[in-house]
């Protein structure tokens, strides 16, 4: 029989080992899949060697000057060094932001001994891997009323002390209703264990501006199997409720229906807004739905971009 | 109860048992606490109602453990008791006699349990219990509870002494007048005591028939050694028993002091007899280590005899005069002898110089003092050992150049100054081999082996009683070995040394037979013993004692010593064991050599006589008290794990395991801190005292003359300068030393001026003096009298003052320095000493003499370096320097180089005393090179 345990408010925020799992972690991440996918889907993503160029952000390179095209564009200081014409070229801004948001509430804190790893130390992991990967891809990442949009070096560092300062989030189930600007996009990691109702509210909120987005669902294995028998008293860690139940193998039945149910929702929600479901099991290595959700956001770009 | 032998103390208890059907409903219907699981989808899920609210059942199995355990509770409860005693009703005292002598150890938990299931019955029917143990002391006999009783009855054990049973007969008497209505059950081992029947015929008149039992084996059982004698070449056991029993065959065992098993032996009674003896031919080594005789398997005082030291093997004490080489063993004499009787005797090796190694010796008492070139004794010593020697004590010399430099009376014959070599380069003659021994030798019948050589010996004045102290004399007739009575004691001396400088007998087989014949001779050791002179008012404390069972253990509380010609048997003050220290003890045994064992006849008494067979009673309240609890556990258990708390218990008790090996590592981490601090504290010595050993120093003896002993520091300061100038030596700043005082083992070199006016110092400095030359330290004796020697060798008052100090200690044999000794090449090449002045001698231990067939060298040494060099050259003040580096003293002679010599000399002592031979190997290397032809 599974044993469960819960972890303390102090465990819910991410400490120095789960950044460097989670910098470990990005560093296993094949960038280059991350890389080939975005130059093959719309080069106007691809802007590598952006921030080398130096502060002048808007300087990408000088192309001889083409017959045909405006004399005001030749860049005469240049064109002045030797005897062909150039034409200095801006680079194209088009760098993306992509919005975390972490589900930290108290059901976050949960683990069994089947899993790997509780929760919320799968989803900040997870989280600040990403973020590392998405930066160094030449991305921007900023968190869901927490933190704007930047692109240090040091990102997984930076999420990890604004979630450790920020202890209101510590209660909230979903996300800020924010919406966010239209070519960003968000992840939202949590265990959705919310009703459908107001999931769907919060997820129109967000992309009401046309935002693409990526549910991570995570899943302690307790909760898909419901490896409970005989007589149990279930307890609510969020609201308080408990429930008695005089024989939990069938209950049991019953549940997998209904988380069943939950899940399908879920994904018809995500698919109307054109949004991702993935189901992350903590008994899984993390690496695994990294890798989907960078597949997921390229994949995305080729697609919102070729939509558009 | 049913036919079977079950009965209940209480039976309405079983009533009870009809619950049973009342608590099976109840505990149905009472499920175990659920398990509480914390679930996080609980909140999408809140509306799903469980489709089944009834309870599981509780499990069949905790059910049934329930009502077992109800079961066994209840019947627990009503008392059974399995194979009641058959009692009678009344509620008369009941007065239990058990015999606890040694002879009821052997079956001794039978008899227990008889006397346990008695007690218990009475307790059952609510009698009062008195109980008498007949070997213990006697005491007032109070009627008491019965768990009174058995508490008292499981703190009694067999006791290892015959019992007096009539003391107990008038406490006896006085408790059947206060309860003439008192049963009496005696637990009878059938063997009459120390009183023999006193105590049937003291008890029949007390009680009547009806009221007394006799609980006995048929035929006594017991069995018991009584008596050793150990004659004609083996060792006879005497074994007795009281009355044919049927035991008549079984294993005798003898066993070392060490309880290792020596030999066993069978032995078997005759069908009708008594008594039987064994015998055990064993060889005189292995029986002279015998000290317990036992019967295997009877686990009883009586059957086990223990062997004191009296007939024991020798100790053989062992000294040697010359210094103790550790690292060339083969040179001293002492490894030859103590090769040869290890295997017969005890060997004991003094400590110390020659005095303190004879004085402990003969305080350990052994039988045989060896003294290996030994030549005088201080006049102490001397009077010890003859003390020694006149009370039984076998002295065994050996000759060597000290005793042919000098001998005192302590020998068996005159013997000559000087020693007779044979076949050395100046004599003609050969190696000379044994004479047959003669039939008057204890010798006589050895072989002789033909390669025997005696290449030196000592001569014996050709007095008219010499051959008949002669116990082996070479075929020339000269004696080898010598004997001669003194008191009760005997001196012999090998006129040879006991290694092989002299002759290759220590080598041969032969050696081994003479000592060990020699030593047999000897007296026995306890015919020595101090203690023994004055047997009468000796005494001797207890240290090992048998319990009843035959086991050694320590002496009880209430064991006495016993005088040391202690001959009776055991008794309850005087436990069998051994008395006294472990050198000399006294055995003392459950049984005297002729006593017998009698059995008891009850026919006086006239009582019922049963069997000491058991009735087996079994109560069995224990066991279903024990059931119903281990069942208690184990639904306790179950219950936790069925309300799931159990897999919590085990992560709890695996993070305490971890607690307890941290707890564990960090004592262990704390305690070497400790032990070390104990080590520093145990360091007593002092830094004066150690700082000697870490620097080398020069010495001198602070002889009480200031004016000298100022002169010996500035020498030995000036010597000091010109060691560090020249040697690769730089000894520390030169220190006095009182002998009476200071440690003298730091320095390799001690110079003593000797001061005519002074005392002689004290004897305890002297013997100091001799350890310190035996360790092979060096003395310089300087008389300082070269310039008052007259040419009539007339001695000077130092030369005198220097002879009555030699006199107490142990000198080699000495000689002016020869040319070709190694002193004269350490570091310079010199030809004399010179000091202050120059005519004086210088004189050192005589070097052995050359080896046959070796060529001429320049430099020799013997094996060591020489532990003492006299000289009379006043050395000191001829080294010594003033404060500013000024001669303090004008050199007395025509030389202008004196000076210069005499420091030559002394850097060539100081290396010589720390070198040794090695300048005389080094010399080798010229003639080598030339004889590899380069």
């Amino acid at each position: 029989m599974a044993r469960v345990r819960v972890l303390p408010e102090s465990a819910r925020s991410p400490g120095r080992q789960e950044t460097e799992s989670a910098l470990s972690l990005a560093h296993r991440m094949p960038r280059l899949v991350l890389e080939a996918r975005r130059v093959a889907a719309n080069l106007a993503h691809g802007i590598h060697g952006r921030r080398r160029a130096g502060i002048g952000e808007t300087f990408w390179q000088f192309r001889p000057f083409v017959a045909g095209e405006a004399a005001q564009r030749i860049d005469w200081r240049r064109s002045g060094r030797d005897d062909r014409l150039y034409v200095r070229e801006r680079e194209w801004e088009t760098a993306q932001t992509v919005w975390f948001w972490i589900d930290r509430s108290a059901s976050m804190g949960y683990a069994s001994d089947l899993a790997q790893a509780s929760k919320i130390e799968r989803a900040i992991v997870l989280g600040m891997a990403l973020a590392n990967c998405f930066v160094e891809g030449g991305e921007r990442v900023g968190m869901l009323g927490l933190m704007s949009p930047r692109a240090s070096r040091r990102i997984a560092e930076t999420m990890a002390q604004t979630l450790v300062a920020d202890r209101a989030s510590l209660e909230e189930d979903l996300p800020p209703q924010a919406a966010v600007a239209p070519q960003h996009e968000a992840i939202l990691i949590s265990d959705f264990l919310s009703p459908v109702r107001d999931i769907a509210t919060m997820v129109e909120g967000i992309s009401s501006r046309g935002a693409r987005g990526h549910l991570v669902m995570i899943v302690d294995p307790v909760e898909e199997t419901f490896p409970f028998q005989g007589q149990a008293v279930l307890h609510d860690l969020e609201d308080g409720l408990s429930l008695r139940i005089g024989d939990a193998a069938s209950w049991g039945k019953a549940y997998r229906l209904r988380i069943e149910q939950h899940r399908a929702e879920l994904q018809e929600l995500a698919r109307r807004r054109g949004w991702t479901l993935t189901i992350h099991r903590t008994d899984r290595p993390a690496s695994e739905a990294a890798l989907r959700l960078m597949t997921l956001v390229a994949t995305s770009r080729g697609v919102g971009a070729g939509g558009r | 109860m049913l036919g079977l032998p079950l009965t209940f103390t209480v039976p309405l208890v079983l009533t009870a048992l009809a619950a049973l059907p009342a608590i099976w409903l109840l505990l149905r219907i009472t499920p175990p606490q659920p398990k509480r699981v914390d679930f996080p989808p609980l909140r999408i899920m809140a509306d799903l109602r469980p489709e089944q609210e009834m309870p599981a059942r509780t499990p069949w199995w905790l059910l049934l453990l329930r009502l077992l355990l109800a079961a066994f509770l209840i019947l627990a409860a009503s008392g059974p008791i399995w194979n009641p005693l058959a009692e009678n009703s009344s509620r008369s005292p009941l007065l239990i006699v058990l015999d606890n002598g040694f002879a009821a150890a052997h079956d001794w938990r039978e008899r227990m349990n008889l006397a346990l299931e008695r007690i218990e019955a009475a307790g059952r029917d609510g009698r009062t219990v008195a109980l008498v143990a007949t070997a213990e002391t006697p005491a007032a006999i109070e009627p008491a509870s019965p768990a009174a009783a058995l508490e008292r009855l499981r703190s009694l054990k067999p006791l290892p002494h015959l019992q007096d049973r009539q003391m107990h007969l008038e406490s006896v008497k006085r408790f059947m007048e206060a309860t003439p209505d008192a049963n009496i059950v005696w637990i009878s081992d059938g063997v009459a005591g120390v009183d023999g029947q006193g105590f049937i015929d003291g008890l029949a008149p007390m009680a009547n028939a009806q009221q007394i039992t006799v609980l006995k084996a048929e035929r006594a059982p017991a069995l018991a050694v009584a008596g050793v004698e150990n004659a004609g070449g083996q060792l006879n056991v005497r074994l007795i028993r009281p009355e044919p029993n049927g035991r008549d065959s079984g294993t005798v065992r003898v066993l070392d002091l060490k309880s290792l098993p020596l030999a066993d032996t069978r032995f078997s009674f005759e069908a009708n007899a008594t008594e039987t003896h064994v015998a055990f031919n064993l060889p005189t080594e292995i029986r002279n280590s015998i000290a317990r005789i036992e019967i295997l398997g009877e686990g009883s005082a009586g059957a086990v005899h223990l062997l004191d030291e009296r007939g024991k093997r020798r100790r053989v004490g062992l000294v040697f005069g010359g210094t103790s080489d550790q690292a060339q063993p083969l040179l001293s004499p002492l490894y030859y002898i103590e090769r040869a009787l290890a295997p017969y005797s005890e060997i004991r090796t003094g400590r110390g110089g020659v005095a303190d190694s004879v004085n402990q010796l003969i305080d350990e008492q052994v039988s045989v003092l060896v003294l290996a070139d030994v030549g005088g004794l201080d006049r102490e010593t001397l009077g010890k050992v003859t003390a020694f020697v006149e009370q039984g004590g076998m002295l065994l010399r050996f000759a060597g150049s000290r005793l042919s430099a000098g001998n005192d009376e302590l020998v068996p014959v005159r013997l000559r100054r000087g020693g007779r070599s044979l076949g050395g380069t100046l004599s003609w003659d050969t190696p000379k081999t044994f004479a047959p021994f003669t039939r008057e030798s204890p010798f006589f019948g050895l072989a002789v082996p033909e390669e025997i050589g005696i290449r030196r010996q000592i001569l014996a004045e050709p007095d008219g009683d010499l051959p008949a102290k002669t116990w082996a004399a070479l075929a020339d007739g000269t004696p080898i070995v010598t004997a001669d009575k003194r008191g009760d004691g005997m001196i012999v001396l090998f006129h040879v040394t006991a290694d092989t400088t002299w002759s290759n007998l220590p080598l041969s087989g032969l050696f081994v037979d003479m000592l060990r014949r020699t030593t047999a001779l000897a007296g026995a050791p306890n015919d020595l013993n101090a203690e023994s002179r004055n047997a009468e008012n000796a005494t001797v404390a207890p240290r090992l004692t048998l319990d009843g069972y035959g086991i050694f253990t320590q002496p009880p509380a209430n064991a006495r010593a016993v005088p040391r010609n202690y001959a009776g048997r055991a008794n309850g003050e005087h436990p069998p064991g051994f008395y006294g220290s472990v050198d000399s003890s006294l055995a003392v045994n459950a049984l005297m050599p002729d006593d017998r064992l009698a059995a008891l006849d009850f026919g006086p008494l006239n009582a019922r006589i049963a069997p000491l067979a058991n009735a087996q009673t079994v109560d069995l309240r224990m066991p279903l008290f024990m059931l119903a609890l281990l069942l208690l556990v184990a639904d306790t258990l179950a219950s936790l794990w069925l309300g799931g708390h159990l897999s919590n218990l085990t992560g709890r008790l695996r993070r305490a395991g971890a607690a307890a090996a941290i707890i564990l590592g960090a004592s262990l981490l704390l305690n070497p801190a400790s032990d070390t601090s104990a080590q520093e504290r145990r360091s007593s010595m002092t830094m004066e005292s150690s700082s000697p050993a870490l620097v080398t120093r020069l010495a001198y003896v602070i002889t009480g003359d200031s004016q000298v002993d100022e002169t010996s520091k500035a020498g030995l300061a000036g010597l000091t300068q010109v060691l560090s100038q020249r040697t690769a030596l730089s000894p520390g700043d030169p220190i006095g030393i009182d002998l009476s005082r200071d440690e003298v083992a730091f320095y390799p070199l001690i110079y003593w001026p000797i001061v005519a006016s002074r005392p002689i110092p004290s004897e305890a400095a002297i013997r100091r003096l001799d350890a310190f030359m035996k360790g092979g330290g060096t003395v310089i004796f300087d008389t300082r009298d070269a310039f008052g020697n007259r040419l009539d060798g007339a001695p000077t008052a130092e030369g005198q003052y220097l002879r009555r100090l030699l006199a107490g200690l142990d000198i080699p044999e000495i000689e002016p320095v020869p040319a070709d000794h190694v002193l004269t090449k350490t570091f310079y090449i010199l030809d004399s000493f010179p000091g202050r002045y120059a005519t004086g001698q210088t004189w050192v231990e005589v070097l052995p003499p050359q080896a046959e067939g070796e060529a001429s060298r320049p430099a020799r040494s013997g094996d060591g370096v020489s532990p003492i060099i006299i000289t009379s050259n006043d050395l000191a003040a001829a080294w010594a320097v003033g404060r500013r580096g000024e001669w303090l003293y004008p050199i007395v002679g025509s030389d202008q180089r004196q000076r210069e010599f005499s420091y030559r000399s002394g850097v060539n002592i100081v290396m010589y005393a720390l070198t040794g031979n090695y300048k005389a190997d080094q010399v080798h290397v010229p003639a080598l090179l030339e004889r590899l032809g380069q």
